[in-house]
């Protein structure tokens, strides 16, 4: 979450909240991104083996992320209230798994759930760590819809640079040479 | 036999080794921004000073966006032409270089395996390896999806191990 890398605790559950799924916005997410028939026509729909309409998983999914983006800004409003400086919170490196469980239909309610798993600091950026969340979406009967093993940046708030590091970062900075030392480096 | 597949490629007619290619899309500041907006709305994807001062190092699409516009041209190319049954999922999901606006990206998908389901032996698992690039040939996301495809005959017996 948008906290300091050092202030995360590992197995804190974050309920993210749900989000109601209508025929209207699978059907649009479908068309712009996953044309799949059972995704974009409510009648050829039926003939699949599903027997109706469901939305892409990269629609459920993506729903999911925005939750938790919202969390992190409502985790950083929370931090500021109690006049605490928030971390910062870094792109993605990538998604080690991602299950499709129970199909998302429309009239369906889904419900979002984070956790925490496990951290370490990243050895490729420094100054920053790796998180390691497990995402996890169920429907309004409880049912799974995905398990997602998710990996995220967050920002060390202690990390002081190694000289060599910082004499590193100092050379890149210089015309030409510099190009030539990320290139190696990077 | 299902009508609206009937025609297409069924998990019989489908190879290990095959590649489609997955044709190429530019991104647009505009794309990225509208798709942000809506499913990832951090500063770096939405406002051109914060991604200079982000890890990103200027504008870039979501990841999520990156996957969704590969999943339109998977689609396109492939999905929409064999019966899919829709996917079980995916693995090992990398975003290794942001895509800037204006890039352009292009890739293939290789089908890495193919195997009948045990349980429902008119389905059939394929997966995917997705290798997308950038404009400069540099890798931008890699993953390995997993697909349902039915088969044109479930009645032909799964054979233990067996892997066409």
């Amino acid at each position: 979450m948008t906290r300091w890398f050092e202030d995360i605790t590992i197995d804190e559950v974050f309920p993210l909240g749900s989000h109601h799924f209508t025929e209207a916005e699978i059907v649009r997410f479908g068309q712009l991104y996953d044309p799949q028939y059972f995704h974009v026509d409510p009648e050829a729909a039926r003939q699949s083996h599903f027997g109706g309409l469901v939305a892409s998983g990269w629609h459920t999914v993506s729903v999911g992320h925005r939750h938790m983006v919202d969390a992190l800004f409502a985790e950083e409003e929370r931090l500021r209230g109690l006049g605490r400086e928030p971390g910062v919170s870094g792109p993605s490196p990538g998604v080690n798994r991602m299950d499709f469980k129970v199909p998302v239909r429309p009239g369906d309610t889904v419900t979002y759930t984070l956790v925490v798993t496990g951290k370490r600091p990243s050895n490729s950026i420094p100054g920053w760590g790796l998180l390691f969340n497990t995402l996890e979406a169920t429907n309004q009967r409880g049912e799974l819809v995905y398990h997602a093993e998710l990996v995220d940046f967050s920002k060390l708030r202690d990390y002081k640079m190694p000289l060599r590091l910082r004499l590193l970062l100092a050379l890149t900075r210089i015309p030409v040479l510099g190009k030539v030392l990320v290139k190696r480096t990077g | 036999m299902n009508p609206v597949t009937a025609s297409r490629r069924h998990y019989e007619d489908l190879a290990v080794g095959e590649i489609v290619d997955l044709g190429a899309t530019t991104v647009s500041k505009e794309m990225i921004v509208t798709f942000a907006s809506e499913f990832d709305p951090f500063p770096f994807h939405l406002d051109e000073a914060a991604a200079k001062a982000s890890l990103l190092g200027g504008l870039a699409s979501s990841g999520w966006q990156t996957a969704a516009l590969t999943l339109r041209m998977l689609g396109d190319r492939f999905l929409n032409t064999i019966a899919s049954m829709g996917g079980l999922g995916f693995s090992d999901l990398k975003w290794k270089e942001p895509v800037m606006v204006g890039d352009t990206i292009s890739g293939t998908a290789a089908i890495a395996s193919l195997r009948r389901s045990r349980h429902h032996p008119e389905r059939g698992i394929v997966t995917i390896d997705l290798d997308i690039r950038n404009q400069h040939g540099e890798p931008v996301m890699t993953m390995r999806l997993a697909n349902l495809v039915e088969l044109r005959d479930p009645s032909v017996p799964l054979i233990e191990g067996e892997n066409p």
